[in-house]
């Protein structure tokens, strides 16, 4: 059973990376990869971490890509706008055909590794509380750096989409 | 039983397709979109070594990736924006502008 889920999550996840390369309108990409994140959070259940199936869901799929769909509607692209693509698939091809050996190489090396069960336990790994502990127990210098860095983005946001009329309008003219 | 190697292989095909992506396409959107892949399978990938060796550190780190990512994805949008509105143009190429100056 577990391992029909394993094989349905997985197959959802690539499938949606895929249908993200293919799609040459950028809604059809974001909802494909919305699909490959949620899938991503299934494995992350299957792999005992209910705190980042939670996260994941949450700021992945419910604020990051929901973030990107609301821009794309909001710019409103027109099929014009989008930027020719005739190389597409040979770019593909050259892609596929440098990651092809790293794949190799790490497949090959993790495969050596001791096997072991990874089904799901009883334990409390990967809930919130001991995540919490372990969180500012060892890793408090880089929590409160994280949330700088938040504060930064959000002051940058903020700057960035603040409204700059005349340079925005030459800009216009001259191209 | 589900194997290391086949989480490494779903870890891995997100990080490659994410590749892929920034590689052939020119659309900034899907370029974004495939960071966030690259960011997702590397984090497949701890959380299978964290269940792995029974250790919590992996998943933390994977909170701080999302948090980057998260921060990322406003500074991008919102640079997004500011070209779109000037270049009316999608391509990736609108970035030379921010090296180059207001000519282009």
């Amino acid at each position: 059973m577990i391992d029909l889920i394993f094989i349905g999550l997985s197959l959802l996840a690539i499938l949606g990376a895929v249908a993200m390369i293919v799609y040459a309108n950028p809604m059809y990409s974001a909802l494909g990869v919305l699909i490959s994140m949620l899938s991503v959070a299934g494995l992350f259940a299957l792999l005992n971490a209910t705190f980042l199936f939670l996260v994941q869901i949450i700021v992945y799929a419910g604020a990051i890509m929901t973030l990107i769909l609301f821009i794309l509607m909001f710019l409103n692209i027109k099929e014009e706008d989008l930027p020719k693509e005739p190389k597409k698939f040979q770019n593909i091809a050259i892609g596929a055909a440098i990651m092809i050996p790293l794949n190799y190489l790490i497949i090959s090396a993790v495969s050596k590794l001791p096997k072991k069960d990874l089904n799901i336990t009883n334990t409390d790994f990967g809930d919130i509380k001991p995540i919490g502990i372990q969180l500012f127990d060892n890793w408090l210098v880089a929590f409160e750096l994280i949330s700088i860095l938040l504060l930064i983005a959000l002051i940058g946001s903020v700057v960035l989409a603040k409204k700059r009329k005349s340079k925005i309008h030459n800009q216009g003219e001259q191209s | 039983m589900i194997s290391l190697t086949s989480y490494a292989f779903v870890s891995m095909m997100l990080f490659s397709l994410g590749v892929i992506g920034v590689v052939a396409r020119r659309n900034v959107f899907v370029i974004y979109m495939s960071i966030e892949m690259m960011l997702n399978g590397v984090n497949l990938f701890l959380v299978t070594f964290a269940r792995y060796h029974f250790n919590m550190d992996p998943q933390i780190i994977t909170i701080m990736v999302i948090a980057i990512a998260a921060a990322e994805a406003a500074i991008f949008l919102s640079v997004i924006i500011l070209l779109y509105r000037s270049r009316k143009s999608l391509d990736s190429d609108i970035f030379t502008s921010l090296s180059q100056g207001e000519k282009s």
